[in-house]
């Protein structure tokens, strides 16, 4: 048993390279490449000549990259499912927004 | 090492076809699948219907698999014998083992890709649901995380490993929110990089806020005599009890701001606290109480639905 205090955490906020992105998500090149053409993944505003990307590219890369390998997708239904999981977590932002301003009952 | 009925996972009998193990396959995993599902339990559900997949969609560890036998679920077992040299497997300790261990593992390529090969494999990502209180979420808090990884030792044999982490959850997190602790995940293979170890964080339930991104509500209950006069409240926030003034006049529904009394946010700045005001009444009243809304009732001549008597066109 080994005791591994992480005193770096990695937040929201890092930056990943293309290279990164690959790594960390998995994803082949090529499909990460298609992915970005079709703007399933966006990088962060353009900083530079190399593009930079963000947690939610992480997440929707490792999503793609989950889904992919359970589901057999190709890039068509990879590009479909995650534009609707992406529709689905900003109504659940949205919900959650809302439940938050509501008023509780009084007990 | 405990046996699973990869067949009963998937709702099968042993001898079913290839094609009813991929249609069983498909309907659970719609179903759990936890990018998809919101069912309690989908997570832990999948995984265990992914393993069986994993296996007994691929004719070679299927095989194998039957090749263990017929056990109880839940029951410890031992490989027969000769199994391992027969699907040419790696040297493994088989108490300390989970069965997805085995076929994890079985298959780099048959017999010919035993894992003194120098394919370079990364290690495997972990990722784990971390539940805090909004507290916790405000000031940074530690937790305790204790993982199994199967791990190959120094003999090259495979078994797992019990992992304890101590990870620190900066303050900034709020719902939704991941955090990734590189390196921190599975062991990589012959130079491959180690897994990470991503935190999904959710916030519980509290009392008192509910949370909106980084910012806070609050409900507000005010007598219906401090909403009209006007009152100084104490109101509690994460951060520590704040004095808040409430104008006379003081509509329900109201949402008064408190700005950056919410949470903080990873890098600067921090959410907004809104205080939303509700007018409540007292459910018991004394006699003399009870004179005073009479008299207020006779000489007040407000009348809180004269639009009603508008939108309907004068109609009463």
């Amino acid at each position: 048993m080994r005791i591994d205090a992480s005193e770096v955490l990695w937040f929201e906020q890092h930056e990943l390279s293309l290279r990164e992105l690959e790594e960390l998500s998995g994803l082949p090149h090529r499909l990460i490449v298609e992915l970005l053409e079709c703007g399933a993944i966006a990088p962060l505003a353009a900083a530079g000549t190399e593009a930079r990307f963000g947690a939610a590219a992480l997440r929707t890369a490792r999503t793609a990259g989950r889904l992919r390998a359970d589901f057999e997708l190709n890039v068509e239904a990879l590009v479909l499912a995650l534009g609707l999981l992406e529709r689905v977590a900003d109504l659940e932002a949205q919900l959650r927004e809302l439940r938050a301003r509501q008023p509780q009952p009084i007990r | 090492m405990k046996y699973k009925d990869y067949y009963a996972s998937l709702g099968l009998e042993r001898g079913a076809s290839e094609e009813q193990i991929k249609k069983a396959y498909r309907r659970l995993a719609r179903k759990y699948h936890p990018d998809v599902s919101k069912e309690a339990g989908a997570e832990e559900k999948f995984k265990e219907i992914a393993e069986a997949y994993q296996t007994l969609k691929d004719p070679e560890k299927r095989a194998a698999y039957d090749q263990l036998g017929s056990h109880a679920a839940g029951q410890e077992f031992q490989p027969p014998p000769n199994w391992r040299e027969q699907f040419g497997e790696t040297p493994f300790s088989a108490e300390d083992l989970d069965l997805s261990d085995l076929f994890a593992h079985l298959h780099a390529g048959g017999g010919q890709g035993r894992r003194g090969g120098r394919m370079s494999m990364p290690g495997h990502d972990y990722e784990i649901a971390v539940a805090i209180t909004i507290e916790e979420a405000f000031h940074g808090t530690q937790i305790d995380l204790d993982l199994n990884m199967p791990e190959y030792d120094a003999e090259g044999r495979l078994r797992r490993v019990p992992h304890v982490f101590k990870a620190r959850i900066p303050k900034g997190a709020t719902d939704g929110q991941r955090l990734r602790l590189p390196g921190k995940g599975g062991k990589g293979l012959n130079g491959g990089r180690d897994g990470d170890l991503y935190l999904n964080i959710s916030l519980r339930p509290h009392p008192l806020y509910r949370a909106s991104g980084h910012d806070l509500y609050l409900d507000l209950p005010l007598a219906p005599w401090e909403a009209v006069l006007g009152t100084s409240v104490e109101l509690p926030t994460p951060g520590g009890t704040v004095r808040l003034k409430v104008p006379p006049g003081t509509q329900a529904g109201r949402q008064l701001r408190l700005p950056n009394r919410g949470l903080p946010k990873p890098k600067e700045g921090q959410g907004d606290l809104y205080a939303l005001v509700q007018i409540v009444v007292p459910s018991v009243v004394s006699e003399a109480e009870r004179e005073l809304y009479r008299k207020l009732s006779g000489d007040s001549a407000f009348d809180p639905r004269a639009h009603f008597t508008v939108e309907t066109g004068h109609a009463n």
